[in-house]
């Protein structure tokens, strides 16, 4: 190792520094990974042969390692451009694949995903793509590789569904909203994120949108104007989208700092929907109520390993912004756990960083608050670990293998990249979650008592 | 064009000298005429490619496969231990390379894996900025930093398409810093539009290796044998290959993936390259003897008994140790020949209750398909097509060989086009079909299906594949797969194929290759 004792932060804070590890792929990876959520999005990528499997590895199997489903994977159509089409242009390589992915491959929306190489010799895939609108529904995703991180990929492909298919609804759906800001394989437990908000809106008496793993999504996409309201649970993800909703379709939208995990935050959150659209107390308390009453009784259950064993212990968290605010919220207000540092790991923009930074220290029901550190540079989070008191680590796994020698912490790995554990349904949102969330830490350290 | 003599036409299969006084190698598609798409019978490619009519085709529908960095470049060249790799790319180039921390920690220090050490690599992340106005200052600063916060031996730099097509100048870059930093600088040239062949890739590598990393031999190391693995082969894999050649009193010298920068240096000295996969090894071996005159043989791979044998034998004969080779064949056979025959005569008890031998499709690289063959003749099993990534003149006479050993066979060549391979998996209809993710849905199926090798951080002695205990290992495990069916069976009813109907009712697997040639 080179001298390393002044390195606190990352010394370099513009856009684009270099990196060790970012814990993100590209536009291309992001927007790619959102269209295989959807299902029945065919993903067609005008890119060289290595994207794709490129980001099944780093994007897909690093976000819980999963595998791309049957669009994804080696399964992704690609031009497959090469030096031959740097020189004379790739768009007639493009339109032959699309007349053949429609033809071949099963699926009902068929979504362009542009590299870099289309973007640096200036192929008009939009003039390419313009022709199979009449009888098909396919959009172009205007990525690059050098656009942005796999976040923007995700705000890129909603933008170009809203502009490229969207059209104004005819009437208004009372109660249906959209759900945006779970962004597919970066919060790595996307897929049972989406079907907790669902579910527990539904029983408020909402319909919500969450378009990934529906069999209805595109569907769902198709009437994303018809929703009245578009929540976003998220400080910055999906904001361009409910945004650009708001200036096209006159959609209002909520605004959350994250999924909720655990009681408090999932009871705030119906709350709040409820109030919104006026829904009486009478149908949310008694459910609230009971939800707190089974879980917290379930709680117990865990009361004697977590007070005997491991009781208000420090932690660190090294996450996307919305887990960090949600697991840390969780573990200081419901758990008691105590937050030493807090390192954010996604890159929001400059603006949002305030807020995040308020959603992580006020509020706590302890005096503690943590460090937080906005970083994503894997060797510089290894640096910012060390000589403090945390005993668990809750991180990628990129930490795990060497947190307890390295930190002396007991390792769970609840964010991006995530390839130690298979995710399908898991999830911390809602009610149930914090007591997954809340077994899976006891579970590290819990042995005969 | 034909050629008159066999002579003549070897000469013109493909390119033999290495000039290491260019930046990179020649593109495996002018080297050695490299195709990835044919279907047909392997003896109709053998002759096209003798007479040098065989042509690569455009795809009118093709699937991501992979390019020269990724993925062999982007997830191996990191596991270099004492070195740190830079991308020279926007950020998603290198996302496939996340898992190099934890890749060998899997592996107990009780067999054999360091306890300390720690793997680095960095992306300089290039945006729209970089891409207008250049990006050499900011790899040069990246270098430094590289060097600064690591200290590693040598660095590494792969390059991307954006870096290509920009015209970034590396040599210039690495010109500059060079003198200034204690690390050896190894630019590789992987820029994916470079080459339709993924196997270019390794070529670039073992020519940045071979220019910038390999040392003058300071002596000669009559014991140590150059084995380049493949990431298809396990933790067990080296260690039966370092028991194999440590029972005559050799060393293996394992490169690339976990090796030390000082293993690279020393291949020079070594008294023989062995290959695990002859055309991902060829670039290094021809390399190796050109400009320091280490001997090296292509075939076979240490892939079933016979091939152990084979491929031990080669050894034997480069380091003087054909005495004890024998010795050792005839050791080793004691043990693992019974085992074999069992395994055999339980395949043949479920052919003679079916009536024909078990059916079986595999192949995955040229090497595998090279040594697969022989060894599934072995077990008893037949193997009435294959499948290979790509095809080259490289192979060209051991390909021969092994028509002549297995009989002629069906072979489709293409790189990890899953429809294709769907498809042929489909029409075939194999007893049991080796699998791998890169074929998409294709192990959904009624019949049997498994995965067609381990992966190098496996560290389980029931995932070996290589050397005797690899093939025995490898025997049973293919035996175990043939009483499993409810995974693939239950996914084939219960899920959605990637194809429409039709795709299937056609014949050809081929049904979207452009006639003209490239």
């Amino acid at each position: 190792m080179g001298s390393t004792e002044t390195e606190s932060g990352s010394e370099d804070f513009s856009e684009g520094r270099a990196i060790e590890a970012p814990r993100f792929s590209c536009a291309l990876g992001g927007a790619l990974g959102t269209a295989l959520g959807i299902y029945g999005t065919v993903p067609i990528l005008h890119s060289g042969a290595g994207c794709g499997i490129g980001q099944l590895f780093g994007q897909l199997y690093a976000g819980g390692q999963n595998a791309g489903g049957p669009q994804g994977g080696t399964s992704t159509p690609c031009s497959s451009l090469v030096e031959h089409h740097v020189v004379f242009g790739g768009e007639e390589k493009l339109k032959d694949l699309i007349k053949a992915s429609v033809e071949l491959m099963e699926g009902d929306l068929f979504t362009v995903i542009t590299g870099c190489v289309p973007s640096l010799i200036g192929d008009d895939v939009s003039a390419v793509v313009r022709p199979f609108k009449e009888e098909h529904d396919i959009v172009h995703v205007k990525t690059s590789g050098f656009t942005g991180n796999s976040y923007e990929g995700y705000e890129l492909f909603f933008e170009a569904i809203i502009n490229d298919l969207l059209k104004p609804a005819e009437k208004i759906q009372q109660k249906t909203v959209n759900i945006f800001g779970i962004v597919p394989y970066q919060h790595v437990f996307w897929k049972g994120d989406a079907k907790v908000i669902k579910d527990l809106l539904a029983r408020i008496g909402i319909k919500a949108q969450v378009f990934l793993t529906e069999f209805d999504g595109i569907a769902q996409l198709k009437n994303i104007p018809a929703a009245e309201y578009n929540i976003v649970l998220s400080t910055w993800n999906g904001h361009r989208v409910v945004e650009l909703l708001k200036e096209k379709f006159g959609t209002p939208y909520l605004s959350f700092p994250s999924v909720p995990i655990g009681p408090k935050k999932t009871g705030e959150f119906l709350r709040t929907v409820a109030k919104t659209f006026n829904i009486s107390d009478d149908i949310v308390e008694p459910l609230i109520e009971e939800e707190e009453r089974r879980v917290y009784r379930f709680i117990e259950y865990g009361g004697d390993a977590h007070m005997l064993v491991r009781p208000h212990p420090f932690f660190a968290v090294v996450a996307d912004s919305g887990t960090a605010i949600g697991i840390t919220r969780f573990l200081v207000n419901e758990l008691g756990y105590l937050p030493d540092v807090v390192q954010i790991s996604d890159e929001p923009p400059e603006e949002v960083r305030g807020e995040i930074t308020r959603h992580l220290t006020q509020g706590l029901e302890t005096p503690v608050k943590p460090d937080v550190i906005f970083e994503t540079d894997s060797h510089l989070i290894r640096q910012n670990l060390k000589n403090r008191p945390f005993l668990f680590l809750y991180a990628s796994s990129l930490e795990a293998p060497t947190a307890l020698e390295e930190f002396g912490a007991c390792p769970v790995t609840v964010s991006f990249p995530t390839m130690n554990r298979l995710i399908l349904n898991r999830t911390y949102a809602g009610f149930d979650g914090g007591l997954t969330l809340f077994e899976e830490t006891v579970s590290t350290f819990v042995g005969p008592l | 064009m034909v050629y008159k003599t066999r002579e003549e036409a070897d000469n013109e299969l493909y390119e033999k000298k290495i000039d290491l006084s260019q930046d990179t190698c020649p593109n495996r598609e002018q080297r050695a005429n490299g195709i990835n798409i044919f279907y047909g019978k392997a003896s109709e490619l053998v002759d096209q490619a003798k007479s040098g009519c065989l042509k690569n085709h455009e795809r009118g529908f093709a699937q991501s496969s992979g390019c020269t960095l990724n993925f062999y470049l982007s997830v191996r060249v990191g596991t270099i231990r004492d070195s740190a790799t830079i991308f020279h790319a926007p950020v998603g180039c290198s996302s496939s390379a996340l898992g190099y921390r934890e890749l060998f920690r899997g592996v107990p220090v009780e067999m054999g894996r360091p306890a300390n050490y720690d793997l680095h690599w960095m992306t300089t992340n290039l945006r729209d900025k970089d891409v207008v106005y250049g990006a050499g200052d900011k790899l040069k600063k990246t270098i430094y930093e590289a060097q600064r916060r690591y200290d590693p031996k040598a660095i590494f730099i792969l390059t991307s398409c954006t870096t290509g097509i920009i015209g970034e100048d590396i040599e210039g870059a690495v010109a500059d810093v060079q003198p200034h930093i204690d690390a050896t600088i190894v630019p590789i040239h992987c820029e994916g539009v470079r080459s339709r062949l993924v196997q270019t890739g390794y070529d670039a590598f073992w020519h940045a290796v071979l220019k910038y990393l390999v040392k003058k031999p300071a002596k000669k190391q009559e014991d140590l044998v150059n084995v380049a693995s493949m990431l298809s082969y396990t933790w067990q894999d080296r260690l039966e290959i370092k028991r194999l050649l440590g029972k005559v009193g050799l060393r293996a010298n394992l490169i690339p993936e976990f090796a030390s920068v000082e293993q690279f240096q020393q291949l020079s000295e070594a008294a023989v390259t062995a290959p695990l996969c002859p055309t991902y090894t060829d670039y290094l071996s021809r390399g190796l003897q050109q400009e320091y005159g280490v001997p090296y043989f292509m075939y076979p791979s240490p892939m079933g008994v016979a091939n152990t044998d084979a491929w031990l034998r080669q050894i034997g004969t480069h380091t003087g140790k054909v005495d004890e080779i024998e010795n050792l064949i005839e050791e080793e056979h004691k043990t693992w020949i019974p085992k074999l025959q069992a395994i055999r005569s339980e395949f043949d008890r479920i052919a003679a209750e079916k009536g024909n031998k078990v059916r079986v499709l595999g192949s995955l690289g040229q090497g595998r398909l090279l040594a697969q063959l022989p060894f599934f003749d072995e077990l008893g099993l037949s193997s009435p097509a294959a499948m290979s990534q790509d095809y080259d003149n490289l192979i060209l006479e051991d390909l021969e060989e092994v028509i002549g050993k297995v009989g002629d066979f069906d072979l489709l060549v293409n790189t990890f086009q899953a429809a294709e391979q769907s498809h042929i998996t489909q029409q075939l209809d194999p007893d049991l079909t080796l699998s791998c993710p890169f074929q998409g849905g294709a192990y959904k199926r009624i019949k049997g299906s498994t995965r067609i090798h381990a992966l190098r951080g496996d560290p389980h002695p029931w995932s070996a594949q290589s050397g005797y205990t690899g093939a025995i290992a490898f025997g049973n495990f293919l035996l175990q797969s043939l009483k499993s069916t409810s995974f693939q069976k239950n996914l084939k009813a219960k899920t959605k194929d990637s194809y429409r109907e039709w795709w299937f009712k056609q014949t050809n697997p081929l049904y979207y290759m452009k006639p003209e040639s490239i």
